[in-house]
This record gives C-alpha cells, structure tokens and sequence, in this order.
C-alpha cells in the first residue's frame, strides 16, 4: 500500500504543480494584459476610488478636493469654488476621465508617481500611496477679478506674469460646474455630459488655450516688432495718410476702421491702430519676414503649458502669399487666414514685457506631499526669444502710447504705465471680436494679459478699445495690487 | 501561536487597507483567534500528545487567512465564519476525545454507510432540502441550514476504508480477462460500479458536479490503495470518461461549464461572468497583489464562497497564491506520510482517503478559478465560507491527528521493545 501512496503523493505533486503553472501563466505571464483588458474596471475603479490630493490656487483656496461617502467609490471629488476653476481644474470622471490639471498632475494628486511614492517609503503603514497637493500659479482674487469683469459675455481672459510664465488668472465663458460631471451615479454623470457636449456655447471648451479667433489688431504688435527687428529701416518710414489702401491684383481696397483716416511712422500707427499703414509695412515687409517674426512669437507650436490639449496658432506660410498679396496684407493686420488662441496673444505681450522672451506658460506653483515636503516646484524657463532687449524696449514703448494717447486708453491705471494694443477683429457683417493685448507695468512688467469678447448679436461698435480695454484694465489692477512692486 | 498571530497581523492589515486605522474590534478579535485555537492545542495536546505537530497550525492559518479575507468582503459573513470556527474547533475536540482509535470506527461500518448516504441524499427530502445557485445541496431544519454532502464524505470515507480493508484480497483477483487487459471479478466490481452509480445519481439529482467527482474519484483511488491493483484506476478512468461524456452530451449546464473554460471570454457578460472576473483578479494582483483590501475581488460572485483563492490572488498575489498552495502541499504532504507510517491497513487507508479529500478537493476549486480544469463548485478547504465545509474539515483533520497519534504510540511502543 506504501507504494501506491508515494505515487498518490506524486500525483498531488503533478496537480499542484500544474496549479501553480496555471498562477505563473495568470498572475505573471498574462497579468498586464489581464489587468488592462476593456472588461477589467478593477484599475480604473481602484484610481476613481483612491486618495487624491487637494488643488489649491496661489492664495491658498482650495479648488478641488476628495471627501469620503458611502458610496461603493469611496471617495468624491468636489470642487467648491464650482465654475470658477472648471477650465484649469478640469473634471475627474469615472465615464470620461479627466481634463485639466487633473489630468496633467494625475499621477502626482494619485500618489502614483515616482517621486511621491519614494518620499512615502518610510511610512510603512500608509501602504496605499497618499495623494500630493498641487498648489497653482492662479489666485482666486486674480481670476474672479477676470470672470467678474468678463461677466457673462462669450470671451476668455488670460493672465500670466511675465518674469517666469506663471498663470496668473485663466477664465472662459461659458463654463461649467465639474461637480456632476465628477459625481458617482453614472446615469446622472452622462445625462450632464450629453447636455453640456450639445449645448452651442460649448461651455466645456477652454476658449484661452483651445480656442483660436482672428486677433485683429493685436496682431500688429507682431507686424511692428517684425519691422523692428527685420526691416529698421522701415520703422521710421513716414506712411501716407489714408482713408483706403489700394490693394494689388484686386478692386477691393482696405479701408481704416470706421472710415478714419491715418498715416506717419511705425509708433503712431500702432497708437492708432491704423489699418492702411499696417497693411502696407506688411507687402513692404514680405511674406517671409512677417512669417518668421510670428513664429519667433511662437506661432505655429503648441504652447507647452501644463494643461491638456492646447492649440497652435496659425499663420500661413509664407509661400501662400506669393501669388496673394492682398492676403499679405490682411494677414499683416491680424485678419484672413491668421488665428491665435488667447494664450499665444497673452504670450506676446508678456515677451514683449520681459525683454523679448517668451517665458514657458505654466499652471502649478509647487506640489508637495501630505506632509508637506516639497515634491516639484515651477521651474521658469524660456520658450520663444521673439526680439532682442533693445527692441522689445522699443516696441514697449510704442506700445505705452496705445494705452496713454491711442485706441487703448480705456486700460490706463493711474499711477501705472500700461502698455497694450487694442483689436477688432471683423467676423461677419458690423460683428467683431474685441481684443485687448496688454501688460504693466510697463518698464518692468509683473502681469500681461490678453482679453478677447466674442462678437455679440446686435451690439455694434464693440471694439477692442471700448470692450476689451477696460477688462484688460481690471485683471491688470486685481494683479498688480496682490504683487508687491519689484524691489530695485 | 505563529498562525494566529499571522491572522490578526492580516486581519490589522486589511482594516488599515480599508479605513487607514486599526480595528476597533482588535483586543476581542486577538483574544478569540488565539483563544480559539490555544483551545485546539490544549485539546490536541491532551488527548492525542504523539500525533504531528504540523496539521493543526496549517490548517489554523489557512482558516485565519480565509476568515480575514470573509471579514473584509461581507462583515454579517464574517461574524458567522467565526461561529462555525468555534463549532469546528469543537467538533474537532469532540472527534478526538470520541474516536479514542481510529480503528475502532470499524464496529460501525455500516452506521457510517448509512449515515453516509443518508447524508447525501438528504437534500433530496422534500420539506427540508433546498436548492441554492441551482445545486440542491442544502438542508435546512427552522434556522439553521448546512450542507450535509460536506459530512458524508468523511463517514462514507471511513466506511470505505474498513469495507475495503475487508474485501481488498477478494478485489484484488483478477479473474476477468479481456485480451492483455485484466480487470476484476465482475462481482467483486460491484462496489465500484454501486459508487460510480451514487455519483450520477447525486450529480444529476443535486446539480453537484463538483462533490460527485470527488466521492467518485475518493472511492477509485481508496480502492486503487487497498487492492495495490492499478486495474482499478483504468477501470475508473473509463468509468469516469463515461459518466463526464453521457453527462456533457445529457445536460446543458454541463456543456456550458466546458464552453466557458475552454474560451469564457464570449460569455464575458453572461455565463462566463464569474470566470472571467476571477481572471481579471488574479490578473491584477500579480505578483504581489493590490494588498489586502485594495483590490475589487467583490466584483467575482461567490467570492467569499468558491471563488476566494481569487479574491486572494487579487489582494496578495503571486506570493500570496503560491503560499496557500504550499500550505495545502504541506497538509497533504503531512496526511500521507501518516498513511505511510500507520502499521494498520484501516489507518493506512483511512489518512490516505482523508488526504485525498483534502487535495482532490482543493485541485478541483482552484483548477476550477484558474481555468485549469472546467469549473465545478466546491469549497477550498478550511479558506471558504461555509460552515458545514469548515467543521466537516475540523473532524477530518482530528481523524488524522488521531491516526497520527495512533502512529506515534506504537513506534514509540516498539522503541520500548527493543
């Protein structure tokens, strides 16, 4: 009988040993593929459900957070400042995941990155990662200041400081409340997600960094600077005064806005925004110098800034003017086939605020762990050297007569040198979107900012000056009176 | 003391895992894991002193493990597993101290017959016996219900082992020739055919197919033992393609048990849900598990049930997978060397049948949750909830701690002689 129970014991072997090939084959072999199979919502429910950390603005409100509930997910997001942040924020979404800085910073407020699960070594017990706390550049004071200012009109405001490209203030109507797009009952969740997607004003559409309008006048800042640091000469040509300029290869001439008339050199049609004068430094320029000073501005890249899904702005080619100058023309005022989006604007004025270079636009301050040990903390590093000191001084300076005596008037602080340039970008009919560049103050500027206003049905006369300016004037004054002047 | 202390050190775990604070309910919990099982010790130590030390703290640390894996699915399930715990402890106490030597189970051969079958087919009473997840393999008597499928095998193995003990000289002739084959007398068969024939007759009646191949194949292999004939396996093995084939080609529910392990996935929403689930939990835990509550092994029906070397797998991985592999290694391992070492053919058969429960049945689970062999439920020994399965398995593990002290006795009687 011992015989048979020495085989018996082999044969158990045999079986457990097949079991435990089984595992390997399961547990190891398999095991990525089994875990991210579409069926599989074990990884996505244990990411839902997880400790995250707290988004804070630079004035330490807290704009999203996770609060423990009885429900199967354990923990819900909230964001108690509701609207205000939805476009930085994001949303965090069991169906449709998350946008935002909640999807850039989602391994950090997870706890699931590197670097935050190393600091959490030595705290044995806490075995599941604790999630760290992202502190923004945005202030609460700043961005109210810019939605308040805003009001319900369709436009965005962008804020950033232009020393070291920290957003200061970064606001879009419509918008949304993330809170039932964070909720748990799923039903409910899609029914907002369903309403939200169709609805025509797109409020879920960040308009300061995914969203591209003409910039109208604005863009001269860009067609002067072009001048400046490609073609000096041309700067202190004397440009006749104008009513319409006569445009090449077609009948259509380009008349000034509102039927004015201008001339004289580069600094005063800048202050005045003067269409005919622009319009023909811009053929004096050509395609190819105008072209390169937009994407010296960064035209044409995707502004690396810690938010999802930013557009480029566009200018075309210069190939496609060569057979059409009157595009050239056009273009040189901001108009036809040239879009940017409010952030690129906000960019151009903060380069030229800070002696030419374009600082790399950011979001987060600093993220630091539940303990409050610092993880990561903004880095300042340029992205576009759009002139040269010199000549962003110069073209500041052109840019400061806007706002004392020109079309911008309407930004002017008191006590404050301002520097901006106004916009009115012709969309259909009398429609226009009013467009304010601007920064201040302006010998050693602290905040720039880019304000556009959507066109608006039956309101005529919604330039950039009357619209825009005294929103720019807003932001720029909340900034400046939370910043301390610069210490010389 | 080691398996208890590994209880309540998982047990802290798993709250911490949960709530991030230890269990309120820890200085009890402490005091009944470790009092539980100081009462198995003592008793162990008192009324079988010679037996091995090993079965008892393996089985302790399977049991503690399933308990905090219970705990941390269903708390109302968890309150009940200790309950039974209590009752298996006791019936363990209760089982050493009757059954002085297991050769004297013997006398009631055809008691434990009796009681065997009855058992069996008790939930085929009407008025008493019910039907859950389409098996009916439960009695219920006002509040209480149990499965009384989990005792018959246990006396139905002890019957076997002294029927077999008796007739294996007569089993063993093999006067039957077919060409180079030989089988055994017909006549002498009967018991194998009489088996095989209970087997069907419980698989198709209660819908159990897990619990009939483990009575079909505890018979084959005690006969197999008792006889030393492997004719008898043949025989089995040809009985047992026959039943599994009539079976698959007669029932639906056993066609869709073979269609879902060959390829769940098809079935992912639907029959297959439960496999593909334990899948995707074994999967996700990996090598070293999500940890203790911070996996999702209650999204696997029947996790705390058949389906917990799963919820196991998700939370404590690879590692921890492997390790109750080895512990139940460990136990079989232990179980058959006391069938090697018992002097007495009825303890010889009798450990090596109660051994084979243990790992037949613990092959047929996990084979089953791992997609090894097709899925046929049954409870994963001492881990499961279920407390007929936990007491059931307290008694067999005293039947082998008294064998085992039985062994101890006489080689150390035999010492004494020399």
């Amino acid at each position: 009988m011992n015989r048979q129970i020495r085989t018996l014991g082999i044969a158990m072997m045999v079986l457990f040993g097949a079991l435990f090939a089984q595992l390997n084959y399961l547990q190891v072999f398999r095991a990525e593929s089994l875990a991210n199979h579409s069926g599989n919502n074990r990884v996505a429910v244990r990411d839902f459900s997880s400790p995250r950390g707290e988004i804070r603005t630079a004035d330490g409100v807290v704009i999203a957070r996770s609060v423990p509930v009885d429900t199967p997910f354990e923990r819900l997001r909230q964001y108690p400042e509701g609207p205000l942040f939805a476009h930085i924020t994001g949303f965090f979404s069991f169906t449709f995941g998350t946008d935002g800085v909640e999807r850039t910073y989602a391994s950090e407020l997870s706890g699931r990155s590197g670097d935050v699960r190393i600091r959490q070594l030595g705290n044995v017990l806490a075995d599941e990662p604790q999630g760290a706390n992202v502190t923004l550049t945005v202030s609460k004071a700043i961005q109210e200041a810019a939605a308040g200012a805003l009001g319900e009109r369709r436009g965005a405001v962008v804020a950033i400081d232009p020393r070291t490209g920290a957003i200061l203030a970064l606001q879009s109507f419509p918008t949304y409340d993330p809170n039932p797009l964070s909720a748990h009952d799923q039903k409910a969740v899609r029914a907002e997600w369903e309403r939200l997607t169709a609805s025509a004003d797109k409020p879920m559409l960040p308009r300061t960094f995914r969203e591209r309008y003409a910039p109208g006048s604005t863009f001269k800042v860009i067609t002067a600077a072009a001048a400046i640091e490609r073609a000096s000469e041309l700067v202190n040509k004397d440009y006749p005064v104008l009513k319409t300029l006569d445009l090449p290869q077609t009948d259509q001439g380009l008349p000034n806005f509102g039927g004015g008339s201008c001339g004289g050199t580069v600094p005063n049609l800048l202050r005045v925004s003067c269409n005919t004068g622009f319009a023909q430094l811009g053929i004096d320029l050509g395609a190819e110098k105008l072209a390169g000073e937009a994407e010296d501005f960064g035209f044409g890249s995707i502004p690396p800034i810690d938010l999802p899904a930013a557009a480029r702005s566009v200018f075309p080619d210069a190939a496609a003017f060569r057979r059409d100058v009157p595009a050239l023309a056009k273009s040189a005022i901001g108009q036809q086939d040239v879009s940017a989006t409010p952030l690129q604007m906000a960019l151009v004025a903060a380069a030229v605020g800070n002696g030419g270079v374009a600082m790399t636009p950011h979001v987060m301050g600093e993220i630091r762990d539940p303990q409050g040990r610092l993880i990561r903390s903004a880095d300042p590093s340029p992205w576009q050297q759009a002139m040269s000191p010199q000549n962003a001084a110069l073209l500041r300076d052109m840019m400061v007569g806007v706002v004392a005596s020109g079309s911008g008037t309407r930004a002017a602080i008191p006590g404050v040198t301002v520097a901006g340039k106004t916009g009115t970008a012709q969309t259909t009919g009398d429609n226009a979107h009013a467009w304010m560049i601007a920064f201040a103050p302006a010998e050693a500027p602290t905040v720039a900012v880019a304000v556009v206003v959507e066109s608006q049905d039956g309101v005529t006369e919604a330039t950039g000056g009357r619209v825009a300016a005294p929103i720019a004037r807003a932001v720029l004054a909340a900034a400046l009176s939370r910043q301390p002047p610069p210490v010389d | 003391m080691l398996a208890g202390l590994l209880t309540v050190a998982a047990y802290v775990l798993a709250s911490l895992g949960r709530t991030a604070s230890v269990p309120v309910d820890l200085a009890p919990f402490l005091g009944f894991t470790l009092g539980t099982l100081a009462v198995a010790h003592v008793v162990t130590r008192r009324l079988a002193p010679r037996a091995t030390p090993v079965l008892l703290p393996v089985a302790a640390a399977l049991n503690g493990i399933g308990y905090v894996f219970i705990a941390r699915l269903d708390a109302d399930r968890a309150a009940a597993q200790a309950t039974w715990t209590a009752l298996g402890v006791a019936g363990f106490a209760a089982t050493l101290f009757v059954v002085r030597e297991a050769r004297l189970l013997d006398r009631y051969r055809w008691t434990l017959a009796l009681l065997g079958l009855g058992l069996l087919l008790l939930p085929l009473v009407p008025g008493i016996g019910y039907t859950v997840n389409g098996a009916r393999l439960w009695v219920g008597l006002g509040p209480l219900s149990f499965q009384p499928g989990e005792l018959a095998k246990i006396a139905l193995a002890a019957f076997f082992a002294s029927y077999l003990v008796e007739k294996r000289d007569l089993l063993a002739r093999s006067t039957w020739r077919l060409g180079p084959i030989s089988l055994p007398d017909p006549r002498s068969a009967a018991p194998i055919l009489l088996a095989w024939g209970v087997s069907i007759l419980v698989m198709t009646s209660q819908k159990d197919l897990g619990s009939s191949l483990l009575f079909f194949a505890l018979f084959v292999v005690m006969l197999w033992i008792a006889t030393e004939r492997a004719g008898w396996l043949a025989l089995g093995a040809g009985l047992f393609s026959i039943g599994a084939f009539s079976a698959w080609s007669v029932f639906e529910h056993v066609q869709t048990r073979v269609r879902i392990w060959i390829n769940p996935w098809p079935a992912a929403a639907g029959e297959g849900y439960q496999i593909v689930q334990s899948s995707y939990a074994l999967g996700t835990g990996g090598l070293s598990g999500t940890g203790l509550s911070l996996g999702s092994p209650q999204q696997i029906p029947a996790a705390e049930t058949d389906f917990i070397f799963s919820a196991i797998g998700e939370e404590l991985g690879l590692l921890g997978t492997t390790a109750i592999l080895v512990a139940f290694l460990v136990m079989i391992g232990a179980g058959l060397g006391i069938a090697r070492r018992a002097q007495h053919p009825l303890d010889k058969l009798l450990a090596a049948g109660l051994t084979t429960i243990v790992g037949v049945q613990t092959f047929i689970i996990l084979g089953g949750v791992t997609r090894l062999v097709p899925l046929t439920g049954i409870t994963l020994p001492f881990v499961s909830y279920g407390g007929s399965s936990l007491v059931a398995n307290y008694i067999l593990l005293a039947l082998l701690i008294r064998i085992s002290n039985d062994n101890g006795r006489q080689a150390a009687a035999l010492q004494e002689q020399l």
